[in-house]
């Protein structure tokens, strides 16, 4: 039967991490936990305070923005490998080696390589590490996000961003640890399991604000009641559940209960703060692309990111309209869509957060589940590419990672990661190593086993991108 | 340009290797391998089928795979079991120094003096070739097909060949039709590849099948490895004697005039109000509050409400949602971000209520989910009955678990297994008490159910779950995918009913319309200036006949696929590309001491295999499936079973708190005929369920989300208790909030997995995934903010205060009154009545002003004092003894 110590295995918010510590203080034994969101400590001194994932949808084209192959243009045409042709879904369709449309160039003073369709990010070349030896395991989207997310390529796994609230905490006792904001156009493709906290309390899972209307669900009623009302039925509320809570004294689930009350009522001032941009400058709004069309969904959101990093919030995740980047077909029409969206205000973020010295504390990512294929799909003018988990390109900034920096390269034609390989274990790793934590070590007890997001697969902190 | 693809890097470690002194095996091999391995796996014998005093039975290996790959050291389990210390069992491990050496050895491609690098070929066994063949050949050459005649499943049929003559000539690789088709790659066809989730084979793969032919085509001599739990020694003693592994014993009472359950666990709070037990009986047996009505009609006998609530419809639908949570119903297939519907899964779910409302025997309720379709010929019956469409639909059970097979990119091997895995895990969890999924790649870790008793126990479900040939999704099928129609679906199209027939009658005309307008169109011709619009004109006309078409009567079913089950293999590492030892089918043997021996069934028209699976969880000595019931039971009552792991009575699971109460509850259920309905008379007699709540005591526990959305329901006088049929539909809003419109038990609500009912999924309504044997319970913020601010609970406050005024007139004490009788089942005390007037007479004047500027017209005083007994039921219904069973 339920006991105060049982709590521990049960959740709450977390904003009352304090109280509930000193009312359990005699109950707790040193290896319980609450499962709550008040900091935590560390492993070891953390380079990244907070982390902001730009998520990139569908599968960005590595050959075409940061990994040149000039071996493409030389061998255009040619058929793939038997190897290669193995890993293609759509046979049929399927053309010959394709090279991109757009030129490199080597950018900024550390002399990073970035095709012409990403013109701002360019500009801030100086500040990021590409890695171009990424590689996953699955060629479906579905798969292969699981895999991003939660390291395996099935469902069911807490998301790296669960295991971040779930090791960190949050530094914001009013507003969540794991903020995630999708696209108004549509959700991502796996929708709330890219962000779900599976096995671990439920507390952890990533809360979806969105970037229009209401920012958090019922945050507020549709039809609001006379101030005075929500006064009087607030008073008559604690009233009743005070007395509840005495005739059941020490239940610890009654006095969450309670604390959530209040809790609420904090976020209703506090979260609509955090997501007011009325509150910048002209110049950030159009640093952020706000006000052309193209950019204004991407930038507002990627400058809410900097706000709620800014209040606290560990770790924001932007999510792009579905999957953008899946270009099976007219790739060429898609990139430009793609770029034109994304492009300016990623840089933006970059930037901004660099000229508020925030740039060091955050850490910002940005890549989607797997590359494409070197090779052609669809014919003549409709070409595009197909899905290629086998070797494909992120960059990261800020946080402690190299600055100006390309990390790992593809075989010859890009479409397999060759030399200083990095799979997504190892991305998972890292990246709780830049927070502070070492992945082998932030685990979580479940049927008898440590459960941690790298499994029993092979993970390694790549020490080559850290500053 | 022949490198486009980074090549196994042999080439470049046998060089590196050359540097030192190239290992050979006489010379340097054989030596280590005689002083540390060969005691039991030399001369004297080969354990695990496994000999290392020759080269040549290293590359064949043992039961578990080939010993040596050579070039590849990490796929040579020599290396990996002597490495990670597995090996030698007993004796001195491996220096660093010799584990270098053989590694050296084999990355230089396991060479003997006099050889050069390459000149040794991994041994090819026909097993090998046999998963290469069954993932992308059997779907056209197998079981369900076999297309120009052709059948590539056993030795001999390769030999026999197809029309094209014989597949494989022993000997002659690039003679043999069956190397020639896919080395041109003209098999499989690259133009239906990509329907039916085949690839064409790698290089890798057609140089084994090449080697094996050129080899000889030799035949695996191999016999499924049959397991008797009197004679295994896998298993030992000590892992017999755990507690949940022995049949459970009753004890005698300790005191026989006390009742069952206080003679083992005595009640430390005294008895509950009658009101306070009032409501949590009917919570617990009907997941809704009793009425005022209801109220006043108790007349302190206990045991006859018991038997009203037993007898009510609520019941059924309530317990049937217990277990939907243990199977993980869901009304979508899950596994893929498409979620597509599963129109049809409700079948499954109104057999479950049904079997709850109707108090089935636990015993058949559970052998008609495992294996209903065996229980009669529903191949050759003439007319199917209601019974014979209840045994059928039962099988939904094992068309719970998240399927993406349905899209053809998930549609592969692996992703097959996944499914079986699913069900697997549920049947453990749900029915057997024990977690089964690590055992699917590994021995497991802690409970004796090796590796061996997984795969044995997904050979009894093989026959129907054909993982080589796999059914599409539900008819008609909504994803993509092979070939979908009548006979080539999983769900039973029940032919043999008047209603088939209605609607096959209804159907010929339009379909004849159909087919005259598909000739029309294709008779139109091309160059005509009207072409387009008349084409799209009779296409119109095709698309509104369509829609007149009826569906015929559609069952979620499970069922053989027809006799010579596929092969069922150990996967080595779970992965389905690397075959191990053939399996007989049987259950796991560390639960099968005392038990009858597991004998296929014989049936003429199935192979009998879950049948005798069934036969043997409901065996009344079984170990754990009465334990598991009973104490599911249990935990609804008390909010935490006996074994307060309800899936896991394993090692890792929970010691049972008090285990003669728990075997004598599990034996008394076995005695009473596996009678669910006892089981609950008994619990909820005995004194430890009266007592009242609080710490020690009855435990206080939140109510769960389904009853907290039919309460409110209830409270507003709007709950739809019409039962039964397919699921009302859910609807997303621009905000995000998934909703529903329907008024009716939540159960009966679409239940899709990615749109959980917004309010539902706060409350810790479970994602199935698979399955759920024991909710959350979450205590954050987000329920404060629903139940506050969402329009369901705000509305239906005002529907509340609308009845209560109906019902009780305006008089505020009276209004009240009747409000906390509906919300909490009691009447308020004389400082609640008073604090709850007050609050109501001071929102009656902030009403009235929001009134009056807003809607003058309207009657302002009444409206007011209307919305202010709104706010009351409002707050009640965010209170915590509203949410909570006292």
């Amino acid at each position: 039967m339920p006991n105060r110590r049982d709590f521990f295995s049960r959740i709450s918010d977390g904003l009352m991490g304090t109280a509930l510590a000193s009312l359990l203080a005699d109950d707790v034994r040193a290896e319980q936990r609450l499962h709550d969101l008040s900091p935590k400590k560390p492993h070891h001194a953390p380079k990244a305070k907070a982390i902001i994932q730009l998520f990139q949808n569908g599968g960005p084209s590595q050959v075409d923005l940061f990994d040149y192959k000039p071996a493409l243009e030389k061998h255009a045409g040619q058929a793939p490998s038997r190897d290669l042709a193995s890993e293609i879904r759509a046979v049929r369709e399927t053309g010959g080696l394709m090279p991109s449309r757009y030129k490199f160039a080597r950018h900024g003073q550390s002399g990073v390589e970035i095709s012409e369709a990403l013109p701002h990010l360019a500009k801030v070349a100086d500040e990021i590490t590409v890695v171009r030896s990424m590689h996953t395991t699955h060629l479906a989207h579905e798969a292969a996000l699981f895999m991003m997310h939660g390291g395996r390529i099935l469902p069911t796994r807490p998301s790296l961003g669960s295991w971040i609230a779930y090791g960190l905490g949050s530094e914001n006792r009013n507003l969540p640890a794991y903020v995630v904001l999708d696209d108004p156009k549509g959700p991502p493709i796996n929708f709330i399991q890219n962000w779900q906290s599976g096995w671990l309390p439920a507390v952890y899972q990533g809360t979806r604000v969105r970037s229009e209307g209401s920012p958090i669900l019922n945050l507020h009623a549709k039809a609001e009641d006379p101030a005075g009302i929500v006064d009087l039925s607030r008073s008559l509320l604690h009233r009743m559940d005070a007395a509840h809570r005495d005739r059941h004294p020490g239940n610890v689930e009654l006095q969450a209960r309670i604390a959530n009350y209040e809790l609420a009522a904090r976020m209703q001032s506090e979260a609509t703060d955090a997501f007011d941009l009325s509150k910048e400058s002209e110049a950030t709004k159009e640093a952020y692309g706000l006000n052309d069309e193209r950019t204004a969904s991407y930038g507002k959101r990627c400058l809410m990111a900097r706000r709620l990093v800014e209040r606290g919030v560990r770790l924001v995740q932007i999510y792009i309209e579905q999957q953008i980047w899946d270009n099976h077909n007219k790739i060429w029409e898609g990139l430009e869509y793609a770029c034109g969206k994304t492009d300016r205000p990623a840089a933006a973020l970059v930037r901004d957060l660099k000229e508020r010295g925030l740039l060091d504390s955050t850490l910002v990512v940005w890549g989607g589940e797997f590359g494409r294929m070197p090779i052609s799909q669809a014919p003549g003018a409709n070409a595009g590419r197909d899905h290629g988990p086998s070797g494909f390109s992120i960059w990261m900034a800020g946080g402690g990672v190299k600055r100006g920096f390309t990390h790992g390269a593809t075989d010859e034609i890009g479409y397999r990661a060759a030399d200083d390989k990095v799979s997504v274990h190892d991305f998972h790793a890292t990246v709780l190593h830049l927070l502070g934590m070492n992945h082998r070590n932030l685990t979580f007890q479940r049927d008898g086993r440590h459960e941690r997001i790298t499994d029993e697969f092979p993970a390694r902190v790549v020490q080559e991108i850290l500053a | 340009m022949s490198n486009w693809i980074a090549k196994p890097l042999i080439a470049v470690l046998a060089a590196a290797g050359s540097l030192a002194a190239a290992p050979r095996f006489e010379s340097d091999i054989l030596p280590i391998l005689r002083a540390k391995c060969a005691g039991c796996h030399g001369e004297k014998g080969a354990q695990a089928g496994l000999s290392v005093i020759r080269r040549d039975a290293l590359l064949k290996g043992g039961k578990s795979g080939a010993a040596v790959a050579p070039g590849k050291p990490n796929d040579s389990l020599l290396l990996s079991m002597t490495a990670t210390g597995k090996m030698p069992m007993a004796g001195p491990k491996l220096t660093a120094a010799e584990l270098g050496t053989l590694r050296q050895w084999i990355e230089e491609g396991a060479l003997d003096t006099g050889e050069t690098a390459g000149s040794v070929r991994p041994m090819v066994a026909q097993r090998d070739v046999e998963t290469i063949l069954s993932a992308k050949c059997w779907v056209c050459h197998g079981r369900r097909e076999q297309r120009a005649g052709l059948d590539l499943r056993t030795h001999a049929s390769m030999r026999k060949g197809g029309k094209s003559g014989p597949a494989v000539i022993p000997g002659d690789a690039d003679g043999s039709l069956l190397v020639k088709r896919i080395a041109a790659q003209q098999m499989p066809p690259p133009n239906l590849q990509e329907q039916y989730s085949v690839r064409g084979l790698t290089d890798d793969e057609l140089a084994k099948v090449k080697q094996w032919i050129a080899d000889g085509a030799r035949p695996d001599d191999e016999r499924p490895i049959e397991v008797s739990a009197a004679t295994d020694t896998a298993i030992t003693a000590k892992d017999r004697a755990f507690w949940a592994f022995q049949a459970p014993q009753r004890a005698p009472l300790p005191n026989p005039s006390a009742h069952p359950v206080d003679a083992f666990l005595r009640a430390k709070l005294p008895a509950a109000e009658p009101q306070a037990l009032l409501r949590r009986a009917y919570f617990d047996l009907t997941g809704l509050p009793p009425t005022p009505e209801q109220i006043a009609q108790y007349d302190n006998n206990y045991e006859r409400l018991l038997d009203q609530l037993l007898a009510s419809p609520r019941y059924g639908e309530r317990w049937a949602r217990h277990w939907l949570d243990a199977v993980g119903y869901a009304d979508s297939e899950g596994g893929n971000n498409s979620d597509l519907a599963r129109k049809n899964a409700w079948r499954y779910r109104d057999y479950v209520i049904r079997a709850f409302e109707k108090n089935k025997p636990f015993d058949r309720f559970l052998t008609e989910q495992i294996a209903g379709d065996e229980l009669f010929d529903h191949r050759s019956v003439k007319q199917l009955t209601p019974e014979h469409m209840d045994l059928l639909a039962a099988t939904g059970f094992w068309r719970m678990a998240p399927d993406g097979t349905n899209s053809t990119e998930q549609n592969f091997i692996p992703e097959r297994m996944d499914v079986i895995a699913g069900q697997l895990e549920i049947l453990g969890s749900a029915v057997m008490g024990v977690s089964l999924g690590c055992a699917r790649c590994h021995d497991h870790k802690y409970d004796p159910l090796p590796t061996r008793d997984y795969y044995r126990l997904v050979a009894t479900v093989t026959p129907a779950f054909d993982p080589y040939s796999w059914l599409p999704g539900d008819f008609p099928c909504g994803g993509v995918g092979a070939k979908c129609d009548e006979n080539n679906t999983r769900t039973f199209v029940a032919k043999a009913t008047p209603e088939y027939e209605a609607v096959a009658a209804h159907n010929a005309p339009i379909d004849a319309r159909i087919a005259e307008m598909e000739k029309a169109i294709s008779a139109l011709n091309k160059t005509d200036a009207s072409f387009t619009k008349d084409k799209n004109a009779l296409n119109e006309k095709i698309r509104k006949e369509r829609e007149q078409r009826k569906l015929p009567p559609l069952i979620r079913a499970l069922f053989d696929l027809g006799p010579q089950p596929p092969p069922t293999r150990i996967l080595l590492r779970g992965d389905a590309a690397s075959a191990g030892p053939l399996v007989a089918p049987g259950p796991p043997s560390i639960m099968s001491a005392g038990l009858p021996e597991y004998r296929p069934v014989q049936l003429e028209h199935s192979s009998g295999r879950r049948l005798a699976l069934a036969q043997w969880l409901t065996h009344p000595n079984h170990p754990l499936t009465a334990r598991v019931m009973v104490n599911r039971i249990w935990q609804h009552h008390f909010g935490t079973g006996l074994v307060s792991t309800p899936g896991n009575f394993g090692r890792m699971g929970a010691a049972p708190e008090n285990q003669p109460l728990l075997d004598w509850l599990a034996t008394e259920f076995v005695r009473t005929g596996w009678d669910v309905k006892a089981m609950h008379r008994l619990i909820m007699t005995s004194a430890a369920y009266r007592q009242q709540a609080g710490e020690n005591g009855y435990p206080l526990r939140r109510i769960d989300a389904e009853s907290i959305r039919d309460t409110i329901l209830q409270l507003a006088g709007r709950l739809d208790t019409k039962p039964f049929g397919a699921p009302d539909a859910i609807k997303q809003m621009p905000d995000g909030e998934v909703i529903t419109e329907s008024r009716r038990r939540s159960v009966y609500v679409t239940h899709k997995r990615t749109r959980p009912i917004s309010l539902l999924e706060t409350f810790d309504q479970p994602f199935m995934n698979p399955n759920c044997v024991q909710r959350g319970q979450s205590v954050v913020s987000s329920q404060a903010l629903h139940l506050m601010n969402s329009d369901l609970v705000r509305e239906n406050a005002r529907f509340m205060a609308g009845r209560i005024a109906d019902a009780v007139g305006d008089r505020p004490d009276a209004q009240i009154e009747r409000a906390y009788l509906l919300a909490l089942a009691r009447k308020p005390t004389a400082d609640e009545l008073r604090a709850a007037r007050e609050a109501m007479e001071r929102s009656i004047p902030e009403w009235t002003r929001k009134l009056e500027t807003e809607k003058p017209a309207e009657p302002v005083v009444s409206r007011a004092r209307w919305l202010a007994l709104a706010t009351i039921c409002h707050t009640l219904m965010n209170s915590a003894e509203f949410l909570y069973l006292d």
